[in-house]
């Protein structure tokens, strides 16, 4: 027979501390008293409601961001139009008066050659 | 057959370009090549939608604009040419001559056309007439150092030319315009 070695001892104290012990009298009763009267049940939440309410407004959010930025766009494309169509019109008359200036100029030479008297002996032909 | 269609089509697309060209406007070589050996030079460019635009942009309070303002309702297009240079003739008569040639066609007729040999001086004004109308006015104006073209297109009020007068110091050319002419301003 062998001798018991320390490895069963320890074995067989866990035995006798793990065994199953009645709880003493009264036991429930004082655990039942010492919890909270109204205890709430603690809600947990799923990562799935975020997810549903996502679904629910985040498609229309898009959407409406999307239409936002489409019109503001527009407006801004419009407004750079307006201006560069305005630079334009401002060049063009500057341009208008200039060759309306040029024209007047020409046409007084032309009236200034018409209406005065050849000198005696120049060699002038008017019509 | 198809062969025809497809060729009459081809033909119609090719010379369109050039029936667009409204009646009076003149073909105007832009002479880029003379803006570096210029001084100064003017290229006025102004078809239908710019003109229209520029008459938009024009002061109402300015007498000088608002009178450009009335004569420029009627016109389709205003292009001018100016250049001006260093030395006597550095530009090509002949370019000058082709412009020249064109107002030789039916409707258009000088009604002032003055040189002066000692000056070296050529000034002609012509006037497009249909349909007893001024449709259009160019000027082709040729000095040793400078020349200019000028092609005004669309329906021209002399009445209006003639408002012009001491605005833009327009001379009154004595243009028929069925009415009595108005007193000269001072």
């Amino acid at each position: 027979m062998k001798p018991p070695n320390s490895n069963e001892h320890f074995e067989d104290g866990l035995r006798r501390a793990l065994r199953p012990v009645d709880a003493p009298d009264g036991f429930t009763e004082r655990l039942m008293r010492a919890l909270p009267a109204d205890a709430k049940p603690v809600l947990v939440s799923s990562s799935g409601a975020p997810r549903a309410r996502a679904r629910q407004f985040g498609i229309p959010a898009a959407l409406a961001a999307s239409l936002l930025v489409a019109v503001m766009l527009g407006k801004h494309v419009a407004v750079e139009r307006e201006q560069l169509a305005e630079q334009q019109g401002r060049e063009a008359s500057l341009e208008l008066m200039r060759a309306l200036r040029l024209t007047s100029e020409k046409l007084d030479i032309a009236y200034q050659a018409v209406q005065s008297p050849p000198p005696a002996g120049a060699e002038e032909n008017r019509s | 057959m198809n062969a025809r269609v497809v060729f009459t089509i081809a033909a119609l697309l090719v010379a369109g370009p050039a029936f667009a060209q409204s009646k009076g406007q003149l073909r105007i070589p832009e002479f880029a090549a003379l803006a570096d050996k210029a001084s100064e030079s003017v290229n006025v460019t102004l078809d239908a939608n710019l003109l229209g635009m520029a008459c938009r942009f024009l002061n109402a309070n300015d007498p000088e604009q608002m009178a450009a303002k009335k004569l420029c309702t009627g016109l389709t297009g205003i292009y001018v040419r100016h250049f001006e240079f260093d030395e006597d003739f550095a530009y090509p008569k002949v370019d000058i001559d082709g412009v020249r040639r064109q107002l030789s066609a039916p409707g258009w007729s000088r009604i002032v056309g003055a040189r002066s040999n000692k000056e070296n001086t050529n000034v002609d004004v012509f006037v497009l007439i249909d349909g007893g109308k001024a449709q259009g006015m160019s000027i082709i104006a040729s000095e040793p150092r400078e020349f200019t073209i000028v092609n005004i297109v669309g329906s021209i009020d002399l009445e209006q030319l003639h408002d012009l007068e001491g605005k833009f110091s327009i001379p009154n050319l004595e243009i028929e315009t069925g009415k009595k002419p108005a007193p000269k301003k001072p």
